[in-house]
């Protein structure tokens, strides 16, 4: 129910909010950081199927082919409830690694399909694109974790899944 | 076995599935995938999307006053300036005995959705059928075209932008009256390529790119962008012609709805360059084009013209009064 609630909160604020945040033409991903933040806690099987479905959601609005985002957002719910299990939820530079690498990862995945195997695109896409906007993204992330952890005296991401 | 194996592997039988319907999705064919995303939106979607039109409002609301208050000012100005040049125009016009254009309303509207996608390939707009906003209208800024309406509700309207691939205009290089298809291309950053520009013709860097009005869908002279790149397709043939938008997609907050007396008509002069008088504009027989060139693969059948203005449109025209347009004009000259 909270997933749902939380879920709902981001979507809005992808639609209407984020893009008041552009810097230089990038914007947060806030979609892939709920998946990663999905796979974390609630282990792979959540992961998997809310990646497909904030996927499948992002892909109805999207110009490109139906299915792509669905796709990489699967894959990355499914690895980072993997790679995920046994580490420190709470230090704040395993989340800072875990949201950035996530957030590449899911980009690598994406660039790969929509440059269509051309290398030199895809490697203008990731150093223009994916990277700046994984690093913005996390630091917009980290920073959402810790106001309303802070507000709440909870922690969202604990080390107990 | 199978059932053992599912039961003990579920985490990898949940990826495989994710995955698997992802690739069928990609797979299927465009208009496949359209009926597809048409189903999703319309059974799932529907409250989510009403939901995010009413926090895009509340939000908004700070910086689009802020915005309007500036934007009033300026308007006020160059209406008064407008206002003497229409008198000019339409006493010029009568000595040149040129016929009257016909008369076009503008319907300014709000954004209060976006595309959940970085690239932003559609839009959702405060207006709908109610205000006479229908499929197939075209959506301008002062800046140029910005797409059209993809669908619409009684008082909402989704928007395809020209950076989604559903969106193809039939384009025209202003200076060589070169005719060509433009369309986005998936996987790129938010450039367009005119397409079906035969190698022979004359188009360089820096020349502006207008809409040619072939296909009735838009109409002619709106300005679309400018050429950043030209280069041959491998084959030597065809011209890869990349263009720069006029419009800044991801900052779009006020839109207009063009709604024609004809589709034929005429031009707001600030967003449609000036168009040769038809003795000059002696177009270019372009590249070797498909004759579906001159319209979107998946565009509708142009709706019928409006029978006359919805209810709040900026109607403008040589022909019309100059009390008749209002001071929102958004700063348009008359043609």
């Amino acid at each position: 129910m909270r997933d749902g609630i939380v879920l709902a909160i981001v979507l809005i604020l992808q639609a209407t909010v984020v893009y008041r945040m552009e810097i230089a033409g990038i914007r947060p991903d806030l979609l892939v950081a709920f998946v990663v933040y999905l796979g974390w806690m609630r282990g792979p099987i959540a992961g998997t199927a809310g990646g497909f479905i904030v996927g499948l959601i992002q892909d109805l609005d999207a110009p490109g082919p139906l299915g792509l985002n669905a796709l990489s957002k699967s894959l990355i719910g499914f690895l980072v409830a993997k790679a995920g299990f046994r580490v420190h939820r709470s230090n704040i530079g395993v989340r800072f690694a875990f949201f950035f690498v996530a957030m590449l990862m899911h980009d690598v995945v994406y660039f790969a399909v929509s440059t269509s195997g051309d290398l030199g695109k895809f490697i203008v896409q990731m150093f223009f694109v994916a990277l700046p906007t994984a690093l913005y993204t996390t630091a917009i992330v980290l920073l959402i974790l810790t106001l309303v952890e802070s507000v709440s005296k909870g922690l969202l991401l604990t080390d107990e899944a | 076995m199978l059932r053992n194996l599912l039961a003990r592997r579920t985490d990898w039988t949940v990826l495989v599935i994710a995955c698997g319907l992802s690739f069928s999705l990609m797979v299927l064919e465009r208009h496949e995938q359209a009926r597809v995303a048409w189903f999703i939106q319309h059974t799932l979607l529907g409250p989510f999307e009403a939901a995010m039109g009413w926090m895009d409002s509340a939000v908004g609301v700070y910086w689009d006053n802020q915005h309007l208050r500036q934007r009033l000012t300026r308007l006020q100005i160059e209406t008064d300036a407008l206002h003497g040049e229409r008198q000019e125009n339409a006493r010029l016009r009568q000595l040149l005995k040129l016929e009257e254009r016909h008369p076009y309303s503008l319907v300014a509207s709000s954004v209060v959705g976006r595309s959940l996608d970085r690239l932003g390939g559609s839009l959702t707009i405060d207006k709908g059928i109610a205000d006479g906003v229908e499929a197939g209208r075209a959506i301008l800024t002062p800046d140029g075209l910005v797409g059209r309406v993809e669908r619409a509700t009684q008082h909402q309207a989704r928007i395809l932008t020209l950076l989604h691939r559903d969106c193809a205009v039939a384009a025209r290089i202003d200076r060589s009256r070169v005719d060509g298809v433009m369309q986005w291309e998936f996987g790129t950053q938010p450039v367009l390529n005119l397409r079906y520009v035969s190698s022979q013709e004359d188009v360089k860097a820096g020349d502006l790119v207008v809409t040619s009005g072939l296909g009735d869908m838009f109409p002619a002279g709106i300005r679309i962008g400018t050429v950043a790149r030209v280069s041959l397709d491998p084959n030597g043939l065809m011209k890869e012609i990349t263009v720069r938008p006029a419009v800044n997609f991801r900052s779009l907050e006020e839109i207009l709805v063009y709604l024609p007396s004809t589709l034929r008509g005429s031009a707001p002069a600030d967003l449609f360059l000036e168009q040769p008088e038809p003795t000059a504009a002696v177009p270019t027989p372009s590249a070797p084009a498909p004759s579906t060139s001159t319209t979107a693969p998946s565009a509708p059948v142009p709706p019928p013209p409006a029978a006359k203005p919805a209810p709040g449109a900026i109607t403008k025209g040589v022909g019309a009064p100059p009390e008749s347009v209002s001071s929102e004009s958004t700063g348009m000259a008359t043609p």
